[in-house]
Order: C-alpha cells, then sequence, then structure tokens
C-alpha cells in the first residue's frame, strides 16, 4: 500500500490542526467528538469505550511523539482516520516516555468489503517510522498541506 | 463531551467491540503496538464486568447469534439490516435510533444498530 492510498480515509471534518485537549482523555474525547459533528458517528459514548478499552490493552503512544488509538466498533460505518495537533504535547504513556504531538485515531467496523482496517493501520504505522515524514507533518497547519504531505 | 454508556443495546455493542478486540490481539501487536503482559487479562475483566450489565436473556441471545453469525449485532443502513440485507418495517425503524431498546432483525433475528 501506497501512502497515497491512506488519502481517501482522511477527511476535512476529521482534521484538527490545533487541539484543545491538554491531557490524553481529553483529547481522545475531542477527536470522538470530531467523528461526532462530522456525522461520521451518531453514539461517542460507545467508541470512546472501545478507545479506552484499546489503550488498556496497552499505550498507542508509539513514540517519537506519535499516537494511534485505534479500534473496530460496531458504531464506525467506514474506515476513517482523525488528526489532531497537540502543539504542548501530551502525556500519552508512550512507549519511550515522551509526550506526543501527532494523534492519528483510526475507526474502523467489525467488517468491512475489502478488509482495509489492519493493512491502513500498518501503513500508518510504517510512513510515521519516517523522522522526515514526521517533521512536516508537524508543520501542516491546513487539511490540504496535510494531504499534500500524503501525496508527495 | 460523550457520556458513559448506559442502556442494554450500548453495554451489547461495546461486548462485541471488546470480544473483536480480543481477536484480532495479535494482529495488532504484530504491526509493532504495544499489548502488556496484563493486558489481555484487563481485556478479560472488562468483560466479565459488561456481561453483569446485560440482562441474561439478551446476553444469551448475543452469546447464540455470535456463535450462529460470528456477529451477533449488525448496523442497519438505509433501513435496511445489513446482516441479511433485508428492509426492516416502519414499526422498527421509527425507533431505533435513541438507542433505548434493543431491536431484532425478523427476517434474521440479528441483533440491529442503527449507524445513521
Amino acid at each position: 500500500m501506497e501512502k497515497v492510498e491512506l488519502v481517501p480515509y482522511f477527511n476535512q471534518s476529521l482534521f484538527i490542526p490545533a487541539l484543545r485537549a491538554k491531557t490524553k482523555e481529553g483529547a481522545l474525547e475531542e477527536l470522538i467528538d470530531c467523528f461526532v459533528q462530522a456525522r461520521f458517528l451518531r453514539n461517542p459514548a460507545i467508541a470512546l469505550e472501545m478507545i479506552h478499552r484499546r489503550e488498556q490493552l496497552g499505550s498507542t503512544g508509539i513514540g517519537h511523539g506519535i499516537a494511534i488509538p485505534h479500534g473496530r466498533t460496531t458504531a464506525a460505518p467506514d474506515v476513517m482516520i482523525a488528526f489532531g495537533h497537540s502543539k504542548s504535547g501530551i502525556d500519552w504513556q508512550a512507549i519511550d516516555g515522551r509526550p506526543v504531538y501527532l494523534i492519528f485515531m483510526v475507526l474502523a467496523p467489525p467488517q468491512e468489503l475489502n478488509n482495509r482496517y489492519l493493512p491502513v493501520l500498518g501503513r500508518l504505522v510504517e510512513i510515521l517510522s519516517d523522522s522526515h515524514l514526521r517533521d512536516k507533518f508537524h508543520t501542516a497547519t491546513t487539511f490540504s498541506d496535510f494531504i499534500n504531505i500524503l501525496k508527495s | 463531551m460523550p457520556g458513559k454508556i448506559k442502556t442494554q443495546i450500548e453495554f451489547l455493542v461495546a461486548l462485541q467491540d471488546l470480544d473483536i478486540m480480543i481477536k484480532e490481539i495479535e494482529e495488532v501487536k504484530e504491526l509493532g503496538f504495544e499489548v502488556k503482559g496484563e493486558g489481555l487479562t484487563a481485556l478479560m475483566r472488562a468483560r466479565e464486568e459488561l456481561m453483569l450489565k446485560i440482562k441474561k436473556p439478551l446476553l444469551a441471545s448475543y452469546e447464540r447469534l455470535r456463535n450462529r453469525y460470528k456477529r451477533a449485532i449488525v448496523p442497519v443502513k438505509d433501513d435496511n439490516c445489513l446482516g441479511c440485507f433485508v428492509r426492516l418495517p416502519t414499526s422498527i425503524t421509527s425507533h431505533g435510533r435513541t438507542d433505548k431498546e434493543v431491536l431484532i432483525c425478523e427476517n434474521c433475528g440479528r441483533i440491529l444498530y442503527w449507524l445513521s
């Protein structure tokens, strides 16, 4: 899967260039709320419950200032990714203990036609291990900047 | 900001989401995500706690449907059950979106969850 193939999973209404939240809990709620405002989710409590359970399994802070909270929920109509940028950094109990600045929340339904969820998640982890790309995401202030990074 | 889950259908959906998560642990681990040693134990405990909040007949129905179809709860889209793709009658669709009742597809028997 090429990184450009991730483009359809993002959406302008799921792009938060400056998260208000200062805590992990707050950031998870703000991102879930973003899905609701964009009318991708109807019941935020169900998705938030799943995301909390996922964090119990192990932190989704993968290091280098990145977190990818994720999971399948019956409440999600499709595979979707919300992006949030924290300017001040958030304590996420990440594997390297460092604060998290770039958050990619991936939601997926229990079943999807082409089984894209795990490949999408895997590709996201892969591209975010590239320090050059991470630096670029830090500078993206508009959705268009953000998408151009994926297309470059 | 979102509240906590509190209705029977919300508990059932949370249970199904948890069952899927437990099943996919190995795949997620392979992608490089941290999975704590006690992680699975925590999820199994969470499952037991959720089960206590669900009425026994509903729980039995969930387990029976899960064994039969793999997914006991299926989404409803455009008034169609996405388990058997049969159009649902108005008597059901008129009050499905409130998450106050547990509604069943009259054709396949699966539990219904309204996406929108």
